[in-house]
């Protein structure tokens, strides 16, 4: 199962030495290139056409069905479109930061996926602590929401700038226990090792993946991972009745595109954590060249769950999410992370 | 006095007879305050002493029974102004007394009932914006609907339409400058939602000092819409001209409930008899237009707590669509019906008649499955209760300070709608019931508006079974009623319907001519809207738009 990671794969291929530091070097970045051009296809797909015809099936709408086949060609009229705009830069914002915000947002989440074994070798790096790389990178995106909040010198950016740190540090901290118990499971917070621990059967037919070993472990990190990725019932940091757009309401053209972009790409991030340390990453039937295949389908599911959230459940206000995720998820977490050490301390 | 509001069977208020109210009794009880008497035709009209304004509202008030200021209408004589402060009991709004209040006409002023009835505040400065008295004493006299620098009162005869008006336009000034803190307290800021915000229902305003994420205090800014609504109406023909004006004011599928009002008024005034045939029509028409018109309500308070063109949104706005699509047929219009007319209606029901009752019948049929689906997405929702339930708090005893009425004071437990209380139409002749909660919260606001579209689903059933039997030679749908109508001079009249956001009233004045003298609209969302600072302050921004949303406010409506 385990396989080199693909910079070095590549370098084999093409016959160069993967020692060398200057070949594995370009071919680490080729590779990233790669991957996150793949990203940003699939963020068009299902951001602009995806989102608006999942949306419209669960609101009993059509959505876009005219430009092009299935209307797929919205995606270019959309991308001309929003490129094309204006950029706004209002009065008084504070450049550096107001311009860093949207990108450090967007990096946070292409720079996760570079330990994510997605399948048929398509993995950038394996480091030992892939699992703290990939949680710290996710939430970097808190400082650029932080920055897009306070430089845009508007009180509706500001308020939910306010609102996604207070977000972010309620829900982190269950996210990250809760990952910790899929660590005390698999020995090791390397992403290769914990797929190769999801491996075999749990009973009969169903697989040992870690969302039916611990389900209980799962259905807190789903919730947690919507309170990260700001979907409904946790979408208070944009909040549109309430507070315009949150931290974006100053942003139009192109660092809306980028603000939009890093919501998808974070989206999927979640998506992709999910589908590695619960859903047996890679894994299903069928040759190991498909497992990329599954990867994909995986993480289609978390989104489609994110949109369905979205389109069917109420928003909670600010302090009962606070009072969510600090009184609620960090016991539940808290309990679920010890449980998990006793039970594996006994098992072992 | 709150055991008396709660019996009205044994109150012994001051005038209350058999046979109505005894102007006499209330005279007496009043004194010396009274130098006049009037009759208006819906009540007796008592003329008082200009200073003794908060006297009378307040023995009226505490002594008589008349917990409910109506309407504040200002309008100018030739020799005169005059402030009519039209009174009734929310156990019987059929008890009415109308305080007239001269003032004279260089120096219009009175004393202010803003100590008596809250709701004065904004009538008041709704008076003075348009007509231009003064009231002493008022807390916070200014304009309400025109902006500020406005010059000249427009609803005056010497008002000059051409003078330009001074707007300052500071070029380059940043209007958050000055307001970051709140002048009493540093740690606040103050933040301006709307009047281009995602959740304020229209163009309004709202000036909203945030202590972190709570609403210290929160004043709505409104007249963006004000599209001179009254003064419209005064330069149209009672016959014709005045009925495509009231569609226009709650815009929201609403029409038909607003038509009546205008209906009800004229007819009463002119004397007209409508026939029992066009009657039910309008009943059913009414209340076609309700259930599309709280169909919105729920659509779009789902959208302000959910947060997007949710499920909940779109399913609303379909079901409303059928109802709309009825209302088409019979009107022609979807929106802007004019189908009313003085004396009846426009037209028969469209032919064949079979096919639009059976139409009706499918929607009457499939409308309880629709209002499960939406209990269990929304009210029965753990999330949504969460929010609603005691959120946004309007106590029975404010809301009536307020002169709340519609779902928004049947929601605080009071039982109060003018369509069983003050019987219009053919609703007094139908079985249904009327709707409270007493919860006094959004989520009580919420599930009235949904009971109601089950009650007004009776309504139209039983007048669909009604009409339907109605024998082919006596569809009467429009009586006969003269070409150029020209009401007796100097009869007033002030006359409310039970709209779909409360008690829209009217009052005309009539001199003798084929136009109102004075057209005053008393908007049932202008004073819903007035109890929002009561429900929002304390709370957290997100129940303050929660509030907002179950208010159901048509910014059409508030502004006229």
């Amino acid at each position: 199962m385990q396989s080199a990671p693909l910079p070095e794969t590549m370098a084999n291929l093409l016959g160069l030495d993967p020692e060398g530091p200057i070949v594995i070097f370009v071919m680490a970045i080729i590779a990233s290139a790669v991957i996150a051009s793949a990203l940003l296809g699939l963020v068009a797909v299902s951001g602009i056409w995806g989102k608006r015809k999942i949306t419209a099936a669960f609101t009993d709408r059509i959505a876009v069905n005219r430009v092009g086949p299935f209307g797929l060609l919205i995606i270019v009229a959309d991308a001309v479109r929003l490129l094309s705009k204006e950029l706004i830069i209002p009065d008084g914002v504070d450049r550096p930061a107001w311009d860093l915000g949207p990108l450090i947002m967007v990096f946070s989440s292409i720079a996760g996926f570079a330990v994510i074994p997605m399948g048929a070798g398509v993995q950038i790096a394996d480091p030992e602590v892939g699992l703290v790389y990939v949680f710290a990178m996710a939430s970097t995106a808190s400082v650029g929401l932080v920055m897009a909040g306070y430089a845009s010198n508007n009180k509706y950016s500001f308020l939910g700038g306010l609102r996604a740190v207070a977000q972010n540090l309620a829900y982190e901290i269950p996210l990250v226990l809760t990952g910790a118990s899929v660590v005390i499971f698999a020995g090791s917070l390397q992403m290769s090792e914990i797929v190769a621990a999801q491996q075999g059967s749990l009973l009969g037919p169903i697989p040992q993946w870690y969302a039916f070993v611990n389900p209980f472990a799962f259905g807190l990190f789903m919730v947690a991972n919507l309170a990260e990725v700001g979907r409904n019932p946790f979408d208070v940091p944009e909040a549109p009745t309430e507070i315009v757009a949150g931290w974006q309401t100053e942003y139009s053209s192109v660092y809306f595109v980028l603000a939009y972009l890093s919501e998808f790409l974070h989206i999927f991030l979640g998506g992709a954590i999910i589908a590695t340390i619960f859903l047996g990453g890679p894994a299903g039937p069928g040759p190991a060249i498909l497992g990329i295949v599954w990867f994909l389908v995986k993480i289609m599911a978390v989104y489609l769950f994110t949109q369905w959230a979205r389109s069917a459940v109420p928003r909670v206000r600010i302090d009962q999410m606070i009072e969510i995720g600090w009184k609620g998820m960090l016991v539940l977490s808290f309990v679920n992370l010890v449980l998990t050490a006793v039970i594996v301390g006994v098992m072992v | 006095m709150s055991l008396k509001e709660h019996h009205p069977d044994v109150v012994d208020d001051v005038g209350v007879t058999e046979d109505g109210l005894d102007g006499d009794a209330i005279a007496d009880l009043l004194g010396d305050n009274v130098i006049g008497r009037e009759q208006h035709i819906n009540a007796p009209g008592f003329v008082i002493r200009p200073d003794a304004v908060e006297d009378v509202l307040r023995t009226l008030k505490q002594e008589a029974g008349f917990d409910h200021l109506s309407c504040l209408t200002g309008q100018q004589y030739s020799d005169r102004y005059e402030s009519i402060y039209h009174m009734r009991k929310y156990d019987d709004p059929t008890h009415e007394v109308s305080i007239v209040v001269p003032s004279p006409r260089d120096d219009p002023h009175n004393q202010s009932a803003a100590s008596v009835y809250d709701t004065a505040i904004w009538q008041e400065r709704e008076a003075y914006d348009l007509v231009g008295i003064d009231y002493d004493d008022h807390p916070d006299l200014r304009r309400i609907l025109l902006p500020d620098t406005w010059q000249g009162h427009p609803l005056t005869d010497d008002f000059n339409q051409d003078q330009p008006q001074v707007v300052s336009l500071r070029k380059h000034a940043n209007p958050l400058e000055q307001d970051t803190n709140h002048p009493d307290d540093p740690d606040t800021m103050l933040v301006n939602i709307g009047p281009h915000h995602p959740a304020t229902h229209g163009v309004l305003h709202l000036k909203t000092v945030l202590d972190g994420e709570q609403v210290a205090s929160v004043e709505p800014d409104i007249g963006y819409l004000h599209r001179c609504e009254e003064q419209m109406c005064q330069n149209g023909t009672y016959r014709h001209q005045i009925m495509p004006y009231p569609d226009r004011w709650d815009y929201i599928s609403a029409g038909m409930l607003n038509e009546w009002a205008y209906a009800r008024a004229a007819e009463d005034l002119a004397d007209i008899e409508v026939p029992e045939y066009a009657q039910v029509i309008r009943t059913m028409a009414a209340e076609q237009s309700r259930i599309a018109a709280h169909m919105l309500a729920l659509a779009t308070f789902a959208l302000d707590v959910y947060g997007d063109f949710t499920a909940i949104f779109q399913y609303a706005m379909r079901d409303r669509e059928e109802t709309i699509k009825l209302l088409e047929d019979l009107s022609g219009q979807r929106i802007m019906f004019n189908y009313f007319r003085l004396g009846g209606v426009a037209w028969d029901l469209p032919e064949p008649r079979e096919e639009y009752f059976e139409t009706c019948r499918e929607f009457l049929a499939g409308l309880p499955d629709k209002l499960d689906e939406y209990h269990d997405l929304l009210t029965s929702n753990e999330i949504f209760q969460m929010r609603t339930v005691d959120t946004g708090i309007l106590p029975p005893e404010r809301a009536k300070e307020y002169g709340a009425t519609g779902p928004v004071a049947r929601g605080s437990g009071i039982d109060y709608d003018l369509r069983r209380d003050d019987p219009y139409g053919y609703y007094d002749e139908l079985d249904w019931n009327v709707v409270t909660e007493e919860g006094c919260d959004n989520f009580s606001r919420v599930l009235v508006r949904m009971r109601e579209v089950e009650e007004s689903a009776r309504i139209i059933e039983q007048c669909v079974d009604l009409l339907e039997e109605w024998p082919e030679d006596e569809r009467e749908i429009q009586a006969n009623v003269p070409r150029t109508l020209r009401p007796d001079p100097d009869t007033e009249i002030y006359r409310a319907v039970e709209a779909a956001k409360g008690e829209l009233g009217i009052y005309i004045r009539s001199d003798g001519t084929d136009k109102p003298a004075r057209f005053k609209i008393r908007s049932p969302c202008f004073c819903n809207l007035q109890t929002l600072e009561e429900m929002a302050e304390g709370e957290y921004i997100p129940d303050l738009i929660a509030a907002l949303g179950s208010l159901d406010i048509v910014l059409g409506e508030v502004d006229r």
